[in-house]
């Protein structure tokens, strides 16, 4: 046997290995000695193929099934690396790779800087942007999925429903989508909005009401959400999140079972507190706009905020975020924002009386 | 280190850094190609734990392209977009019942596709020694036996799922083969069966800390019912030192280091668990492993591995 470098060749026919030399030659080939025989393979080739972990190198060569060389010997793999380093044969990966290893600790940090960023600005503005492409009509479809799947579990005022209707409809809150508006019999201090445009008022948060503003601002605050999309735009982030983490814990499954669970969530989803602002705000324009008062908004959120702080839990208001003073003078600067209304006031009394029923 | 066993003849040599530099990489990657590079990187983190796996010191090696997982994720997506779209037409335009028909019917269908496919795929992609490893498995059986068992299962209320597994293992690894060698597993359903049943009564009493026990006891039945025939009667048989404190240890100790570094101690854990599996295996027998030949084809169809990631079902049954 002459020089080279010692290393083990599996032939691809039978599995027993055998001990070889190598030598990279001038003319950049590889030379291969083993038992009695000797082959080159010229590095250039297509069919040359080459893997390097931390301890060995692993070169192949020809066709299924192929020769297989280990070399363990770290000068042979060092040079050999660089070697098809100058050659152009070092991926993006093996960069990326080599730069891991001369800093892992800077090198992770860096990239927990990316991921975090990309999770907490990039991923919903993304999600967003996504959720805004999609049709119209897809909300209103998630939406009445939705309300039939909960149909059945909740019991319709139908007489303060038609004058909840009536109300609704004299308010004028949608350019895009009709709402339709249902008055259920819950003591909860509660109401939601469904993508597309149902709309659903508890009579637990009716009863708490004495004027008419304060039930256009939660119509208002309603039809906000239904119109900017905020369901779907939570629903696409919320997906986005789930789609993200799972694949950086490389578990694809998790996908497939968000997408099932979430088509039928829609009512629990919550909303970023500001999405919720941006409900306050576009409610109050709309209801400026229409001849109603908007201070109505900062009146609702008051009743809301002293029911809260007698029982917390009850208050959701479509959100897991506790209200508090900030959103209340947040709409108190729009209030004075908005200034005088434009328009003749709008008498909302006669349908008021009409959805407070005999109460 | 361990004193040096012969009969120990597996090992993984494979650090956390190295892995964890792989894993970080590989988010990278996922992160800046917007999710496009998982399927790459699902293939750079198997080769790391084939190529630091070894049997008397030579490793094994995984042959599976990005390229090829990927074209499979595409069209198991593909599918489950069809099969969901479909579900959801119906759920539209028929009743609302049948989405959840479907869905249960395709999961149903394409369960031993996925085991089928994916056995094929491993394995026609795995290799030692220059060997390819294969699967010999096919198709027909195979839905014959999880139908029949899953009917069973279903209606003994869940009683014959042991049975199932075990039957389901005996044919799956009784197809595995390395070149001209196969491997064979020999398990009992009413033997797995009481002791599922075991477990469950004794984990009761001894509040939980049977369980440890337990783990340790399904590792041992997986290994111990493996053998593996090099022909002319030339078996190994192997068999499993794994101790009850020996999986305490690794379960608690893995369970540690994942939450106290809020997970990203996940790659000290993994090397902990393979370090784990390759010291408790012993061949028993010295069957030569030199005079094995090459037999098996190459299989590139990363269909089944991609659909089993989106079901989670997992390989090793």
């Amino acid at each position: 046997m002459s020089d080279g470098t010692e290393a083990v060749l599996y032939d691809g026919v039978r599995s027993q290995p055998h001990a070889a030399r190598i030598t990279v030659r001038e003319q950049n080939a590889l030379q291969v000695e083993y038992d009695k025989e000797r082959f080159t393979w010229p590095l250039e080739h297509e069919g040359l193929q080459w893997e390097r972990s931390r301890d060995s190198l692993r070169i192949s060569f020809g066709e299924f099934p192929r020769r297989v060389i280990i070399v363990r010997d770290p000068i042979f793999i060092q040079s050999f690396v660089l070697r098809m380093r100058y050659s152009g044969r070092q991926g993006l990966y093996d960069r990326l790779l080599a730069i891991a290893r001369s800093g892992p600790v800077l090198f992770f940090l860096a990239v927990a800087a990316l991921m975090v960023g990309g999770y907490l600005w990039l991923l919903p503005w993304a999600a967003e942007g996504l959720a805004m492409v999609l049709p119209r009509t897809l909300d209103r479809e998630l939406g009445e999925a939705a309300y039939s799947s909960m149909a059945m579990t909740l019991e319709e005022d139908t007489a303060r429903t038609i004058a909840l209707q009536q109300f609704g409809d004299a308010l004028d809150l949608s350019d895009e989508d009709s709402l339709i508006f249902h008055v259920v019999k819950d003591d909860q201090v509660n109401a939601f909005a469904l993508p597309g445009g149902h709309i659903v008022v508890f009579t637990g948060i009716l009863d708490k009401m004495d004027q008419p503003g304060e039930l256009a601002a939660l119509l208002a605050h309603e039809g906000t959400h239904v119109a900017e999309r905020h369901s779907t735009r939570m629903l696409m982030r919320q997906l986005a999140s789930y789609v993200f983490i799972s694949m950086l814990i490389g578990d694809a499954s998790a996908i497939v079972a968000v997408v099932a669970e979430n088509a039928d969530n829609i009512r629990n989803l919550s909303y970023t507190r500001g999405l919720e602002e941006d409900a306050d705000r576009h409610g109050m324009e709309r209801l400026h706009a229409r001849g109603v008062d908007p201070q109505g908004m900062v009146e609702l959120l008051k009743l809301l905020n002293e029911e809260a702080m007698e029982i917390p839990q009850a208050m959701q208001f479509l959100s897991s975020h506790p209200l508090t003073q900030d959103r209340i003078s947040t709409a108190e600067t729009e209030v004075s924002k908005l200034g005088p209304m434009a328009v003749a006031p709008l008498d909302l009394v006669p349908l008021f009386t009409a959805v407070r029923g005999n109460k | 280190m361990d004193p040096i066993n012969p009969l120990q003849r597996l090992a993984f040599r494979g650090k956390g850094v190295d892995l964890f530099i792989v894993l970080i990489v590989n988010w990278l990657l996922t992160i800046v190609t917007l999710g496009l590079y998982y399927p790459w990187a699902k293939v750079r983190k198997l080769k790391y734990y084939y190529e630091h796996t070894e049997l008397d010191g030579h490793p094994f090696h995984f042959h599976g392209t990005g390229r090829e997982m990927f074209i499979g994720f595409i069209k198991a997506v593909g599918l489950f977009a069809v099969l969901g779209g479909g579900g959801f037409a119906l759920y539209y335009f028929v009743h609302p019942l049948l989405l959840q028909v479907v869905l249960a019917a395709g999961v149903i269908a394409l369960f031993p596709l996925v085991i089928h496919g994916t056995f094929r795929y491993r394995m026609g992609r795995s290799s030692w020694r220059g060997i390819h490893f294969g699967y010999r498995g096919e198709l027909g059986p195979l839905y014959k036996q999880c139908l029949t068992d899953g009917l069973i299962t279903v209606i003994t209320f869940g009683f014959y799922a042991p049975w199932f597994t075990i039957h389901l293992r005996n044919y799956v690894l009784g197809n595995v083969r390395w070149g001209s060698s196969r491997f064979e597993y020999k398990g009992d359903g009413p033997d797995y069966f009481i002791l599922n049943l075991k477990c469950y009564f004794f984990t009761l009493f001894t509040l939980g800390g049977y369980w440890f026990r337990w783990r340790k006891e399904l590792f041992d039945y997986y290994v111990n019912n493996l053998s593996w025939h090099l022909g002319d009667d030339r078996v190994i048989r192997f068999k499993s030192t794994a101790t009850g404190a020996g999986m305490f240890r690794l379960i608690i100790g893995n369970l540690f280091l994942i939450l106290l570094t809020l997970g990203f101690g996940y790659a000290w854990a993994e090397v902990r668990t393979m370090q784990f599996v390759t010291r408790n295996i012993e061949f028993i027998g010295d069957a030569d492993l030199g005079s094995v030949v090459q037999t098996e084809q190459e299989h590139k169809q990363a269909l089944a591995d991609e659909l089993g990631d989106l079901m989670d079902i997992g390989i090793f049954l």
